[in-house]
């Protein structure tokens, strides 16, 4: 089940990359950036039962193959970021807000639209604590060889 | 030194970047770089996602400014990285002026993939999503037809130009009028599978990485801006498939 799930999410990580024009070698790198997060993901919410906390560290894993990849394929974070948050975007929490919404649900329909809203969020910060930590260490690395070596 | 024609390039390719869906700090460093490469010093840009202005000046106290201004946003993301890589080579490749406009020129010309290939990307990703949220055989098979010629139709209305959230209330209620359907005829059975993939295939994955990563770099305009295309790109798919929903609901009473 595991197994076929990732299979599964790489291919539909590949085909997202192909949706926003990404070529060559790029697109297999995408695709296992996608895989990546999705294991990070599915083996966290197996271990700990609580969604915004397994997305929090499947965000980060995401963050960190991205920044990586793009310094060695020396492409674009955005192209690799993209894809690697495909697995985590809320679809299915966005679609039972709506549904409950739509169906007079008042309070269930906000509080599912905070946990969507919630998950969100979460993605953003922990593609936000990689980059600046990426880009801190950049700027280190610069000042360091900046300096004259006494 | 023609710090005209350095200027034109330099805003030339902000201009790119920013109508393929690159970032907005990407496009400044980009635009300061090509101007720093060829020795113009005086330069500063300043980039929104729907604004390019770049200015400089020369040794002669000669000022040039120009604004370009970005109407339509598609995502390539091949030309950025190309844009990218151009641009950090220049140095090193010894690019004169008219190769560099030649190569820009060339950039800009890059093909979007072809249409059925990219039919067919969007009905296997749909169709692979429905299955890992638990969808079976039959549903993906639905959701991988619902996201195919949901594409399609995307497609020829957003080549009118057509507004971005007009394009995704449209996309939202296509894809759900089709599910409905299917599941009503009995030809899928997980209603709920079948809607989030083919869904997933509009979610505004770029407006949130580009929000998140122009507020990093301290474009925090840009990163508003696109934080709330991305809210507004959301709620668009919702009401589209929540007007089916409630004309379904009012006409067959529930699912």
């Amino acid at each position: 089940m595991f197994v076929r799930n990732l299979v599964l999410i790489m291919v539909a990580t590949f085909c997202f990359s192909i949706l926003f024009n990404i070529r060559g070698k790029n697109i297999f790198f995408t695709a296992l950036g996608g895989g990546i997060t999705w294991i990070f993901y599915s083996t966290s919410i197996n271990l700990i039962q609580a969604d915004i906390y397994a997305v929090f560290i499947a965000a980060i894993a995401a963050g960190i193959y991205s920044e990586t990849m793009a310094r060695v394929l020396k492409a674009p974070v955005t192209v690799f970021v993209i894809c690697a948050i495909i697995p985590l975007v809320p679809g299915g929490a966005m679609y039972q807000t709506m549904l409950q919404t739509v169906q007079g649900n008042v309070s269930q329909s906000v509080s599912l639209g905070i946990h969507t809203l919630a998950i969100a969020g979460t993605i953003a910060i922990g593609i936000f604590v990689i980059t600046s930590s990426f880009r801190l260490a950049a700027l280190i690395n610069k000042k360091i060889k900046k300096t004259p070596s006494v | 030194m023609d710090i005209n024609r350095i200027v034109h390039i330099a805003a030339n390719a902000g201009r790119i970047i920013l109508e393929n869906g690159g970032e907005t700090y990407r496009a400044e460093e980009t635009i300061n770089r090509l101007c720093n490469s060829y020795d113009l010093i005086g330069s500063e840009s300043f980039v929104t996602p729907t604004i390019v202005i770049v200015s400089a000046s020369s040794n002669f106290s000669q000022t040039i400014s120009i604004i370009k201004r970005i109407n339509y946003r598609e995502i390539n993301l091949e030309k950025i990285a190309q844009i990218n890589n151009l641009s950090r080579n220049i140095k090193n490749l010894g690019y004169s002026l008219e190769a560099i406009e030649t190569e820009l020129a060339r950039i800009d010309s890059v093909k979007p993939y072809d249409l059925k290939f990219m039919v067919l990307a969007s009905s296997i990703a749909a169709g692979c999503l429905t299955m890992v949220f638990g969808g079976n055989v039959n549903d993906m098979i639905v959701s991988a037809f619902a996201g195919g010629l949901m594409k399609l139709l995307l497609y020829y209305l957003s080549s009118f130009k057509a507004n971005d959230f007009f394009i995704n209330i449209f996309g939202g209620f296509f894809a759900t009028l089709i599910a409905l359907i299917c599941v009503s005829l009995n030809l899928a059975t997980n209603l709920d599978k079948v809607i989030i993939g083919s869904l997933m295939l509009l979610v505004p994955g770029l407006a949130i990485t580009n929000a998140i990563r122009d507020t990093i770099a301290g474009d925090l305009i840009s990163g508003i801006m696109m934080a709330v295309e991305a809210f507004l790109i959301a709620i668009a798919v919702a009401v589209g498939s929540g007007i089916v929903f409630k004309i379904w609901f009012s006409f067959f009473g529930g699912l």
